[in-house]
């Protein structure tokens, strides 16, 4: 075989493994998101427990926290209690929202009967928010700044540290919960 | 007596919150635009699958995003206005075809070049022996140095 | 007890295929045959270790035994018990040890059915696969080992994944598809024996071109098989995704074909020999490489296992591999020199090497479609997908191109051709595709390229049917035999070439069903109350009610449809969606009825609680059944070309370099 096919070759080969190991260790299921640091789109939904609208513009001022949950997620349940624990700790320094993402309302109201929510939670009809806001799941949870910019979102059932950091990061330097142990 | 019981439990099931529940998506527009929401779909990925566009996914994700294109269809969106709208959220990811960009290009011309190249090593394999002049189109004359054996054994086989 | 036996019989095979591979090429390299014997011995070990290892776990499946860690992966009490078996290939594991014994069964095949003829390829043959075997039974010994012990035992386990529950095909698309997958080593140790020994004899190549034809088969079986499934259970209508895991079955079954046209250019002109050899090897690294693709992890797709560290060994096996091919090829290649040469343009084998390419072109492009967005990532950081719309843009013209190859290609004859010859030969095919075209449009098809297919697909067809039957009326002519017995010899004179038309035949069938049914498509989707219908072509569905029903694994909710024809047929159609206890999407399955022109495809999407309501997607896709019904024409045609005769079959040596021309008289060519 002439050294100039075998070069060739040899070359294509390498540059093959070597993106084949490239691809280990990143998570092929991830989604990109490409709202951070944009603006958060306006909506303006009903809530499920009391039916009045709430609007994003409304809630200018303070951060917003916006978690898409569905009562048929199982890691949504489980975090549940984290956001209750958020809520208490975080709730006067920033709007905590709830969003029903692909789920009945019967469904929704049903599980809030039974396991509580401190605060409001959106009926998004078709997941047209969702879709607005870049999901490609739940649970995520997403946090937005005073100014009404996406500073972040959470993806997957999220923990008192992860919380926790993002409100630092939300919020400036002006976070004051504790810290979890 | 037992159907009953399967109804019960699969309702429970399903009001429990253990599936998702399967919900229509909104009503097809008239076939001009509805076509034009299929055309859509089919371009754009759905979010939460492997791969599959979202005309095509029964995912519950899919029904939503192709529920926002037929919104946008019939709000008098264009093709690429739609198309910028997922891709500011999803990023190019969301399209199933990578557009025809930068380093785009090398998947789009890619198997041309390939092509073109192989090409060129064939017509260089054929004109490296000059074809000789025309023949009739008998069966290939064999080589004039035949051994009496081969035509023998040729001879054999035929029958 | 039953995890340490499982793990001692892996651990019996790998102490066999190493043996072997050590016995097998070192015998090769010292030129001498004294280690054939054990080398034999070897594989007959190696494969007997391998069953008995797949016995202990299927064993271990049916008994529910949850201290073996494979089985408390995928085992569960509520599976039926065919689908427990099918489990042993169901996850990444058990799969592995799938193939371990595939490939087992294909060496012991091998081993016993070679004769002492070619006692001087042997040792290097079988030390190569033996080597392959090495390879995958540290596999199941180490990184992927299913023998592994769980203490405490869990009273049951989540059972294998829903998607594989829901349809029998499940339990032979897959044994189909690794046959296939699997038995490619066979001609890669066959190749690489011809390198290492630095011949490639008439004999072994007619050993080669068998040896791939068998895989082959089973490749294309299971190929069309998973795409049945696909249509028939994931309800979204279609057959090919373009998924990374589908593509990664493709490729191989691409280069093989190429494979087996080059191997004819081969016998009758001695050149491309090297091209032909490098053929068979790259069909076998793409084998790895897509076994790679769909254990990694790296890619997403329907059809990946779960990640584990099984990928960076794949991928070390994958390197060194590519080092020992082109190393091979490198020092060894200028042995298979070219004897003759390829002299017109307008002939066979220039057809053949423009088949090739397309084929290669076409390996190319999937392969670069899947990889890009890997690429991508890794150049430019960004995700980018590379999808249906891609791959459906750049594989039309290329099978289109190949459609019409497979007709000029037959067509033209060794050697040159006369262009008058030609011309005249053009005639009858030329006017059978007007013919069709005509008709087509005549009947309200429009299209460029569904109706340039369908022209092309008559050009072909009437090409091969006088390529098949010609030498049949000669007979009838010249011997007086009756029309069947005419048939039936002159296939069985020229056995690889009749079977190589009958395939064509096949594919022929394959492509007209693309086209038709996915460019005359009727589509569409409704919601329906109680007792209302809706019309689609020329049948009418009303929805009458839903059902629901529960299965030990799963249960499930149909809605009955009453479907009437125009023609005054009826019946009872019931998609249904079935709810698995692991997952929380239901799975759907579609209510197909088919017929040889088309199928009507029904699928429901949703149901309102109280049963009121059905909403449902309905398709009707034209000829999309010819699409699994060519498969037996692909086998029959592979058989008749596989077939090995019974009478001695005289190996010519047309060298010009005159004397001494008949090399051996091989009886019944192995």
């Amino acid at each position: 075989m002439k050294w100039k096919i075998t070069l060739a070759l040899s070359a294509a080969c390498a540059a093959l493994v070597i993106v084949l190991a490239k691809g280990f260790g990143r998570d092929p299921h991830e989604v990109p998101f490409m709202l951070r640091g944009q603006p958060a789109p306006p909506f303006a939904l009903k809530t499920l427990q009391s039916g009045e609208i709430v609007s994003l513009e409304k809630l200018r001022g303070k951060p917003v926290v916006l978690n898409f949950w569905s009562t048929w997620c199982g890691p949504c349940r489980a975090e549940h209690p984290v956001l209750d624990w958020a809520f208490r700790e975080y709730g006067t320094q920033a709007h905590f929202l709830g969003a029903v993402f692909e789920d009945t309302e019967e469904n929704a109201l049903g599980y809030i009967g039974r396991a509580g929510s401190p605060y409001p939670q959106l009926v998004d009809p078709k997941s047209q928010m969702a879709v607005d806001y870049g999901v490609a799941g739940v649970p995520e949870t997403y946090f937005i700044d005073a100014e009404g910019i996406i500073r972040d979102k959470f993806v997957g059932p999220i923990s008192r540290g992860a919380f926790a950091a993002q409100m630092r990061s939300v919020m400036g330097p002006r976070a004051s919960a504790e810290l979890p142990k | 007596m037992s159907s009953l019981l399967v109804a019960l439990s699969l309702s429970i099931a399903t009001l429990s919150g253990a599936f998702a529940p399967q919900q229509a998506g909104s009503a097809p527009l008239e076939p001009a635009l509805e076509a034009r929401v299929q055309r859509l779909g089919k371009q754009l990925r759905c979010a939460t699958c492997q791969g599959l566009s979202i005309a095509d996914s029964p995912a519950s994700m899919a029904r939503a995003q192709l529920d926002k294109v037929r919104e946008m269809v019939s709000a008098g969106k264009s093709d690429d206005d739609i198309r910028a709208y997922f891709v500011a959220r999803y990023g190019e990811w969301i399209l199933l075809s990578p557009k025809p960009v930068g380093f785009n290009w090398l998947v789009w011309i890619g198997p041309a070049l390939l092509l073109i190249f192989g090409f060129a090593v064939i017509i260089r394999q054929i004109r490296r022996t000059p074809s000789t002049a025309m023949r009739s189109g008998s069966p290939p004359v064999a080589a004039p140095a035949e051994d009496e054996y081969v035509r023998l054994v040729r001879s054999e086989l035929e029958k | 007890m039953t995890s340490t036996l499982g793990y001692g019989a892996v651990l019996g095979a790998l102490f066999c295929a190493a043996f072997g591979a050590l016995v097998g090429l070192g015998t090769g390299a010292s030129r001498r045959e004294w280690g054939l014997p054990w080398a034999r011995r070897a594989a007959v070990g190696f494969f007997a270790f391998m069953v008995l290892a797949n016995a202990i776990m299927v064993y271990a499946l049916l008994t529910h035994d949850f201290s073996v860690h494979y089985v408390a992966q995928v085992g569960s009490r509520a599976t039926p018990t065919v689908y427990t078996v099918v489990s042993l290939w169901s996850a990444l594991e058990g799969s592995i040890l799938f193939w371990g014994v595939i490939l087992g069964t294909y060496l012991l095949a091998f081993a016993l059915s070679q004769k002492k003829e070619h006692a001087r390829y042997l040792p290097f043959a079988l030390g190569t696969m033996l080597a392959v075997g090495v390879f995958f039974a540290f596999l199941i010994a180490g990184p992927a080992n299913p023998f592994g012990r769980v203490s405490p035992a869990p009273p049951d386990g989540p059972g294998p994944n829903p998607l594989l529950q829901n349809h029998i095909l499940m339990v032979i698309h897959p044994p189909m598809l690794y046959l296939g997958y699997v038995g490619m080593t066979i001609p890669f140790g066959i190749a690489v024996a011809a390198l290492l020994r630095g011949e490639l004899g008439e004999a072994w190549t007619t050993t080669l071109r068998r040896w791939t034809l068998i895989p082959w088969t089973f490749l294309s079986v299971g190929i069309i098989l998973g795409s049945w499934w696909a249509y028939a259970v994931l309800g979204w209508g279609g057959y090919w995704a373009w998924d990374p895991v589908e593509n990664a079955s493709f490729l191989p079954w691409l280069t093989a074909t190429a494979f087996i046209h080059s191997t004819m250019v081969h016998e009758r002109r001695k050149v491309l020999k090297l091209w032909t050899i490098s053929l068979v090897l790259g069909t076998f690294l793409l084998t790895i490489l897509g076994t790679f693709m769909t254990r990694s992890g790296v890619f997403n797709s329907v059809h990946s296992f779960t990640q584990s560290d099984i990928g960076p060994t794949f991928l070390a096996f994958i390197g060194i591999l590519l080092v020992f091919c082109i190393t091979l090829l490198a020092t060894r290649g200028q042995l298979l020199s070219p004897e003759g040469a390829i002299r017109s343009p307008l002939s066979r084998e220039t057809a053949i090497l423009v088949n090739n390419l397309l084929f290669v072109g076409i390996t190319f492009t999937v392969l670069l479609g899947t990889l890009f967005p890997l690429i991508t990532e890794a150049v430019r950081g960004v995700r980018v997908s590379v999808g249906e719309p891609y791959f459906n843009k750049m594989a039309v013209p290329g099978g289109v191109a190949v459609l019409f190859l497979m007709g000029v290609g037959p067509m033209l004859p060794w050697g040159s051709a006369n262009p008058r010859v030609v011309r005249e030969q053009l005639l009858i095919p030329a006017a059978a595709a007007a013919l069709t075209i005509g008709l087509c449009v005549a009947f309200g098809l429009r299209g460029v390229m569904p109706l340039l297919t369908f022209g092309l697909a008559a050009f072909v067809t009437a090409i091969t049917l006088r390529e098949l039957l010609l030498p049949a009326k000669v007979r009838i002519l010249e011997h007086k035999e009756g029309p069947w017995t005419a048939l039936v010899r002159s296939a069985s004179k020229s056995r690889r070439r009749f079977g190589g038309y009958v395939v064509h035949l096949g594919v022929v069938f394959i492509f007209v069903a693309i086209a038709a049914s996915s460019s005359f498509v009727t589509h569409t989707s409704a919601t329906l109350g109680l007792g209302k219908s809706i019309k689609i072509g020329d049948y009418s569905l009303k929805f009458v009610g839903l059902k629901e029903g529960a299965e030990p694994h799963r249960r499930w909710k149909a809605a009955n449809v009453e479907m009437t024809t125009e023609g005054g047929g009826a019946q009872l159609l019931a998609p249904r969606m079935n709810f698995f206890e692991r997952s929380t999407d239901p799975i759907g399955t579609p209510a197909v009825r088919s017929t040889p022109t088309g199928d009507l495809y029904v699928s429901l999407l949703a149901f309102g609680e109280d049963g009121g309501s059905a909403t449902f997607n309905l398709w009707i896709f034209p000829m999309v059944g010819w699409i699994w019904w060519s498969m037996p024409i692909l086998v029959l045609g592979a058989l008749i070309a596989a077939w090995p005769s019974r009478r001695p079959s005289a190996v010519l040596s047309l060298s010009s370099r005159g004397a001494g021309p008949v090399s051996k008289v091989n009886r019944g060519a192995a």
